[in-house]
């Protein structure tokens, strides 16, 4: 304990305090709050007077959040959610990391310390960043499209004849523009993703349908290389409870990339198997295989999958880092199993579908927004 | 018989991407640079299909589709969006004012012709 005397009183700190703090009892009524809680919810110390603070704050997130807090009364517990709250008085709109620290008495869980930090700021950085890769890939998409649309009439000889070292160079061009257009799509979607504007809307759908959509855009270029693409889908299978498009994407970046590793006269198997209440969607290729150091890093952001004696993989690192995250967001598990010089199997999990009640992925959607106020 | 299709699309590089992608196949067509022009068009000259960029001058695409589509005597026309707006609100918009298609630029010519022979499957060259 420090020997400074203090000449003010605690009441004058958290008074003082930036962001606004509130101490409430087990019923969730508070019995304090400080100047700053007083401003931004606009109360009167006799409007907060015995007020449960989710009807006083209108943030009715913080009922869970307390009770996850109060229900483990053994061990001191934080919890931290995001919510956003809307001032009525400036009918402004802040962001506030929410964080609860339990308070006891005589050995017994008597209320919660409920603090506020206003991370309005971060979210704005935030919002300019999306907002930024969201009109850079706009400007990409259009002068790509010239040059895509050029490129492949050219080698397909609809605009005259070429060299074979001019087909050789517009087939180089040809996969540079390819491996641009997929870097603009990632960036985008993980830019969604990490700034909490991406959610995931589970609803039912067919395992086949999901499948076939994930393959039939590849299966061109798999002929074209030499691969086989198998599909293996298990009779019966119940519907997923899925967000389709974003499903969909994870399957087909899960097989893009398997053909980028697998040779000529390889084989990928896209497999779909149910084990109690979730259906496994593995692709598995006979390509070089993932080195075992390499394993763990290549769900990081900006890693790539490499193999051994293979460079130029058309990659920037950012398909499986979103994958996961969407994944993820399903409340669902991916992993890799992989041996140099046999092959690679990506394994992806997602709930079978068994009706609204039983599908609610809101808990895991990141940024989960809430207007209180 | 060969059929007509409207391009309203602004940018002048993709105008000649899209025009020699339709060329090579033999469709017929009419170009406009923007929205107000489309909607000219599609009242005069009825195409049996509309290839539409979103982000045009004057009228964009979506007031477009609107028109279009909330038009008795024009909403039977198949609307494939072509865009470089690729959020997901974005699209949606489109398809619920009624956009039978949507592709996000860059696309391949095969992509682009798959998707006419789709709406288009009388087209002879």
């Amino acid at each position: 304990m420090s020997k400074v005397p203090v000449p003010v009183n605690l009441d004058t700190v958290a008074n003082n305090l930036a962001d606004p703090v509130f101490l409430v009892n087990r019923d969730k009524q508070i019995a304090w709050l400080n100047k700053k809680a007083n401003e931004l919810f606009y109360t009167s110390d006799e409007e907060a007077e015995d007020a449960v603070i989710t009807e006083l704050t209108g943030i009715n997130k913080l009922d869970s959040l307390l009770d996850d807090v109060f229900g483990q009364e053994t061990e001191l517990k934080c919890s931290y959610e995001e919510a956003s709250v809307k001032v009525k008085r400036q009918d402004q709109r802040y962001f506030f990391k929410i964080a609860i620290n339990p308070i006891f008495h005589e050995g017994e869980l008597w209320g919660g310390l409920v603090q506020f930090t206003d991370v309005t700021r971060f979210h704005e950085m935030e919002k300019i960043k999306t907002d930024f890769v969201s009109i850079v890939s706009h400007e990409f998409r259009t002068p790509l499209t010239t040059i895509i649309v050029g490129v492949e009439m050219l080698k397909e000889g609809m605009l005259g004849d070429l060299t074979p070292r001019g087909k050789e160079v517009l087939e180089a061009i040809g996969a540079d523009c390819e491996r641009l257009s997929r870097l603009i799509d990632n960036l985008m979607e993980l830019s969604r993703i990490e700034s909490g504007t991406i959610y995931v809307e589970a609803e039912s759908a067919d395992v086949t349908d999901l499948v076939q959509e994930a393959v039939r855009p590849l299966k061109f270029q798999a002929e074209k290389q030499g691969i086989e693409l198998i599909t293996d889908i298990a009779p019966n299978l119940p519907p997923v409870a899925a967000d389709f498009n974003k499903a969909v994407w994870v399957l087909a970046n899960l097989v893009g990339n398997a053909m980028r590793y697998t040779d000529p006269d390889g084989t990928i198997t896209v497999r779909v198997r149910q084990r109690g209440k979730r259906l496994f969607f593995s692709v598995e290729d006979t390509g070089c295989g993932i080195p075992k150091e390499h394993q763990d890093k290549i769900f990081r952001k900006y890693v790539q999958v490499s193999g051994p004696g293979r460079k130029g993989t058309g990659g920037v690192g950012l398909g499986l880092a979103i994958a996961k995250d969407i994944v993820m967001a399903h409340g669902g598990e991916i992993w890799v199993d992989s041996e140099v010089g046999k092959g690679t199997t990506f394994t992806f999990t997602f709930p079978v579908y068994y009706g609204d009640e039983s599908v609610k992925l809101s808990d895991a959607e990141p940024g989960a927004e809430e207007e209180g106020g | 018989m060969s059929k007509r299709i409207l391009i309203a699309e602004d940018e002048k590089n993709v105008i000649l991407g899209v025009r020699t992608c339709l060329d090579a196949v033999g469709y017929q067509m009419e170009i406009v640079e923007d929205g107000e022009q489309a909607l000219d068009s599609v009242r005069r000259e009825y195409p049996d299909l509309i290839l539409l960029d979103l982000l045009m001058p004057k009228v964009d695409g979506f007031e477009v589709l609107k028109e279009v589509k909330g038009n008795e005597e024009t909403k039977h026309i198949p609307i494939i969006v072509l865009t470089a707006k690729a959020e997901e609100e974005d699209r949606q918009r489109a398809m619920d004012l009624g956009a039978d298609d949507y592709m996000t630029k860059p696309f391949k010519p095969q992509e682009l012709w798959d998707l006419l022979k789709q709406y288009l499957p009388d087209h002879i060259a």
